[in-house]
């Protein structure tokens, strides 16, 4: 044990006390400030291997950190503090028109700390048991999140989430179980991811092939892949926006990550296996089922929920390339961009209320703020030129062209333009036209701070990202 | 086909899993389940007394003592209060799905040869079917089958099926491992339990072919 | 018939006396324990034979309505069923060596059912058609587990004679005591059925709900009754005796005894499963009839798996 271990505590007893603390101003005024902490401590503990100094920090056996993940973990707590601070917020609102038991309130900060920590540490996992317990744990500590509104449609998202999510990651550890009889078989039986990608060319092959494609299914279905995704717009629609901030910027990386560690293993034993091209081929088949579900749709969460089911096609087909970085860079763009819109969705539908497409209009004249960021961060996430994941998107099109795969490339495009007509138009509708429904005038003056705060990082990222800096394949 | 004790406890597991089936009544399929969760952590330390390896032992105490008497006591407890009574409608009547489950162990078998590698020593092909019928036992249960609880145990029978397949192929996982897989998955049914309270309070049945609100 | 040694005498008289004198006997365990269970005294062991004798002082009376079929049918099934205990392997000696056939046997019993069947209807009242409907759907359901369970048997044998397949001397069966043991079991939940005890059918009841074996005997009286009784009794002896040569089968310690121990086992082995039939019935209600079918499913899925390890016996 090491200073690491400081990385979980402070989440930990967070948890804790939010839960015990009976005044629950208190907790909603100092779990952010708490959380920002938080941020720095993570910071601070894994510069050595920010920096690049070392190429993996140690905990325990079992549990180790590398520059990926050390800047996964930045994001993710950067991405809970964020929606934490503007829950504060969103809850005021809340109270306003209906008031919110303290029980479900204490709860609900209660978990968000547990899932920050279990996320946390699926990064840290260096062995494939720890990681699967990990990414249960993050689906156990998120099911209380998404139940909080505890009406008839957020329990049955919550069930559906429940159901499938476990169902899919009990998959999951089958492929597990496989990787583990494949390197038994190869007389080095071991767990740990590090050994495993040491040692690939030693384990038994078809064991290996099939232990990915489970662990690709399984963890895929986390992650919310094109045929097993039906959980993914229940839940996110259902839950409330910071929560549904969280789940989409944060919760999709974590699998993701999985996915990542285990393909590791497989690009290890063998670099051009027809099992391997089959995570681009499953990425694409995400973003172009994604986009056209984009064309229509009802309602505004689930707008985003789709957006983020395209965005994790192209992660994934950013890891089908075997590039780190590049996976890096979509995830981030991508959550930063996502939380600033559900959190405006958050704060229009609650001055509407109503999440429906056909009676959302005319919010730049309600606020000029709000729809000036909606319209910027809209642009953001569907990768517009002076953002972020325009560079990041423009990076995988590249590398799909010089690996020879042209037909990646032509899909990838349709769907990219798709998707973007398909958002422009429903955000179009809901900024402009003439306001059907009224606002509540009262909101909050910090409503639009966070929002605007990642908006103008993630153009700033874009000004200052260079193609050909992600493009390079570190292998 | 002579079995030894190794392969006839795991058949036993997944014949009276396949039992599971045969009834639509929760309470009798929740009494199954709990047998046949016994066969398997038998199943467990007779592998730990073939290999001598002690942790075994504590695993296959663990299995029984969570799995196969505290999660089958809380769902008892929870189709009590629910007052659920018995049985449910099923999309395939009960006794033809437990004919397909005696049907899976044929299919089983023979992905069980087709898969290379899998039969590590002596020719352990019986012990991946058995575990492999498991696993299609528990996803028949989850998809044929309208009630919430119906569903849980569904979810339960297939983590059996992996869990027997990863110490029937590989001896066991390393004992943190399991502790942990066994903890989630109590978390996990505890979880699924409560919410099933506020279905039935909130929907007054707990039938999910009906929970159908949110679509595009 | 083979030569007159002291053994085949000894073995003749034991089985003639066994087939002849037991069945009312079983009937008897079996009403005892049942009212052991409900905390009573009940009638003594023997009170069947009385109850048989007592039948046969009686006068008869016959309906008017009735032909040539009802008065025989008692006789025939007496006399198919005392075939049957020569041909079927309900303990595991035999005086003797006749070839009894798989397809014969299970016919021979499809024939006492249709005489029976045809009787009850032959009386023309509503209970007898209605019974002899129920009885029919639950042999039309039993078939095919009972046929699997004896087939597969007879697969790994290579043979239909079950005269061959019961006799502890067959090598390839020696080393199957799975295949045995469910093979017992599914014939078991048979017999259940088939011999209209708990949980399909009231035996001690004549209400309309619960009735189906009794339904259709319903119209005898005096002698034709006793011999229906006690062809009901020798039937019993024979399923449970099947049901019980393959549960001892399955313990590899008959194989390799002498036939003394063998014998005295088989037919201890029967009254004990009695008493466990008693058992169930006090435990064990009555099931609604549409629910039925799922009980018989049971008996169907034990026998595929009967199947199963037939077929891959050579794995």
């Amino acid at each position: 044990m090491n200073d690491l271990v400081w990385i979980f505590v402070l989440p930990a007893l967070l948890a804790l006390f939010s839960y015990i603390i009976r005044d629950i101003r208190l907790t909603r005024k100092m779990v952010p400030l708490v959380i920002w902490f938080q941020l720095f401590v993570a910071a601070f503990l894994l510069i050595p291997v920010l920096h690049g100094q070392v190429v993996r920090m140690d905990l325990t056996p079992g549990l180790a950190i590398d520059k990926l993940g050390a800047y996964f973990v930045l994001l993710t707590t950067f991405v809970v503090a964020c929606c934490i601070t503007h829950a504060d917020y969103f809850f005021a609102v809340h109270e306003r028109s209906e008031l919110i038991p303290a029980q479900h309130l204490r709860i609900f900060y209660g978990c968000v700390n547990l899932f920050l920590t279990a996320m946390t540490l699926v990064f840290f996992c260096d062995s494939l048991g720890y990681l699967w317990i990990a990414i249960e744990a993050t689906t156990l500590s998120s099911a209380p999140l998404v139940y909080f509104e505890r009406n008839k449609n957020a329990l049955e998202a919550t069930w559906k989430y429940l159901i499938i999510c476990s169902v899919g990651i009990a998959f999951a550890l089958l492929g597990t179980v496989f990787v583990f009889a494949a390197s038994q078989r190869g007389n080095c039986p071991s767990l740990n991811i590090s050994e495993l990608t040491a040692n690939a060319k030693l384990l038994n092959f078809p064991l290996l092939q099939l232990g990915f494609i489970f662990s690709l299914l399984g963890y895929g279905t986390k992650a919310g892949i094109f045929p097993l995704h039906s959980w993914l717009p229940d839940a996110h629609s259902e839950a409330p926006a910071p929560a549904s901030a969280m789940l989409s910027g944060a919760l999709l990386n974590c699998a993701l990550f999985g996915i990542w560690k285990v393909s590791n293993i497989l690009l290890a034993a063998q670099p051009n296996s027809h099992t391997y091209h089959l995570v681009a081929l499953l990425g694409t088949v995400t973003v172009f089922a994604a986009s056209l579900l984009l064309l229509r749709q009802h309602s505004f969460k689930r707008l985003w929920a789709y957006s983020s089911i395209e965005n994790v096609g192209l992660m994934l087909f950013a890891i089908g390339f075997g590039s780190g970085p590049l996976f890096f860079l979509q995830a981030l763009n991508h959550s930063l961009a996502k939380v600033a819109l559900f959190l405006l969705t958050g704060n229009i539908t609650q001055a509407a209320g109503t999440k429906k497409l056909s009676k959302l209009h005319g919010v730049i004249e309600d606020s000029p703020v709000w729809a000036g960021l909606l319209a910027l961060a809209a642009l953001a996430v569907a990768g517009a030129p002076p953002f972020g994941a325009f560079v990041a998107e423009m990076s995988m099109l590249t590398l799909s062209l010089n690996d020879q795969r042209l037909y990646l490339a032509f899909f990838m495009l349709v769907a990219l333009a798709i998707s973007f007509i398909a958002i422009c138009t429903h955000v179009g509708r809901v900024i402009f036209g003439a306001a059907k429904q009224g606002f509540v005038a009262w909101r909050p003056k910090q409503a639009s701070i966070i929002p605007a705060m990642l908006v103008i990082c993630t153009l700033i990222l874009g000004l200052t990202l260079k193609t050909d800096t992600w493009t390079m394949i570190p292998r | 086909m002579v079995l030894d004790t190794f392969e006839a406890l795991a058949m036993l597991a997944a014949m009276l899993g396949i039992l599971i089936l045969g009834t639509n009544d929760l309470r009798t399929n929740l009494a199954f389940y709990s047998m046949h969760t016994t066969a398997i952590a038998a199943e467990t330390a007779w592998i730990g007394h073939l290999t001598h390896e002690n942790h075994l032992f504590w695993i296959a105490g663990c299995v029984f003592l969570i799995k196969s008497v505290s999660i089958p006591y809380f769902l008892k407890w929870v189709i009590r209060k629910v007052d659920v009574g018995t049985d449910t409608g099923a999309f395939i009547a009960a006794p033809l799905s437990m004919h397909l489950g005696a049907f899976t162990v044929g299919l089983s078998y023979l992905i069980s040869k087709q898969i290379p590698g899998l039969v590590g020593d002596a020719d352990s092909t019986l012990g991946s079917t058995a575990a492999m019928s498991i696993l299609f036992t528990g996803v028949l249960l989850m998809l044929t089958r309208r009630a919430a609880i119906s569903q849980i145990v569904g979810f339960l029978v297939l983590e059996n099926g992996i869990y027997l397949f990863a110490v029937t192929q590989t001896h066991g996982m390393p004992l943190l491992v399991e502790m942990g897989l066994l903890l989630e998955v109590l978390v996990a049914v505890m979880v699924a339990g409560l919410l099933l309270f506020n279905i039935k309070k909130s929907f007054e049945h707990i039938d999910v072919s009906q929970m159908t609100e949110l679509k595009d | 018939m083979s030569s007159f040694t002291p053994e085949k005498v000894i073995e003749t008289v034991a089985f003639l006396a066994t087939l002849f004198l037991l069945p009312p006997l079983l009937v008897g365990v079996i009403r005892k324990t049942k009212a052991r269970m409900q905390n009573r005294i009940g009638a003594p062991y023997f009170q069947p034979y009385y109850d048989l004798l007592k039948l046969l002082n009686k006068n008869e009376t016959i309906s008017k309505h009735t032909s040539w079929m009802f008065r025989s049918t008692a006789a025939f099934n007496f006399s198919f069923l005392v075939v049957l205990a020569f041909l079927a392997p309900w303990t595991s000696f035999h005086p003797v060596e006749i070839n009894g056939d798989l397809f014969l046997i299970l016919y021979l019993f499809g024939l006492c059912r249709f005489f029976t069947v045809l009787s009850a209807l032959d009386a023309g009242s509503a209970f007898g058609g209605f019974g002899a409907s129920r009885e029919v759907t639950l042999a039309l359901l039993l078939e095919p587990a009972v046929m699997m369970c004896l087939a597969s048997l007879g697969v790994v044998a290579q043979t239909s004679n079950l005269t061959d397949v019961f006799n502890y001397t067959n090598v390839s069966l020696s080393t199957q005591p799975a295949l045995w043991f469910l093979a017992g079991m599914g014939l078991f939940l048979a017999s259940l059925v088939e011999l209209s005890r708990m949980p399909a059918d009231d035996p001690t009841t004549h209400l309309e709900l619960t009735m189906v074996h009794e339904a259709m005997i319903l119209e005898n009286s005096a002698a034709n009754l006793a011999l229906t009784e006690y062809s009901h009794c020798l039937k019993i002896l024979i399923l449970l005796g099947i049901s019980c040569q393959c549960l001892l089968h399955a313990c590899p310690y008959f194989w390799h005894t002498t036939a003394l121990i063998r014998g005295g086992a088989s037919v201890l082995a029967i009254v004990m499963m009695a008493a466990f039939v008693a058992l169930i019935e006090s435990v064990a209600v009555k099931l609604r009839w549409t629910k039925l079918p799922e009980f018989i499913a049971y008996s169907v899925a034990m026998s595929i798996f009967c199947v199963l390890i037939a077929l891959g016996r050579n794995l």
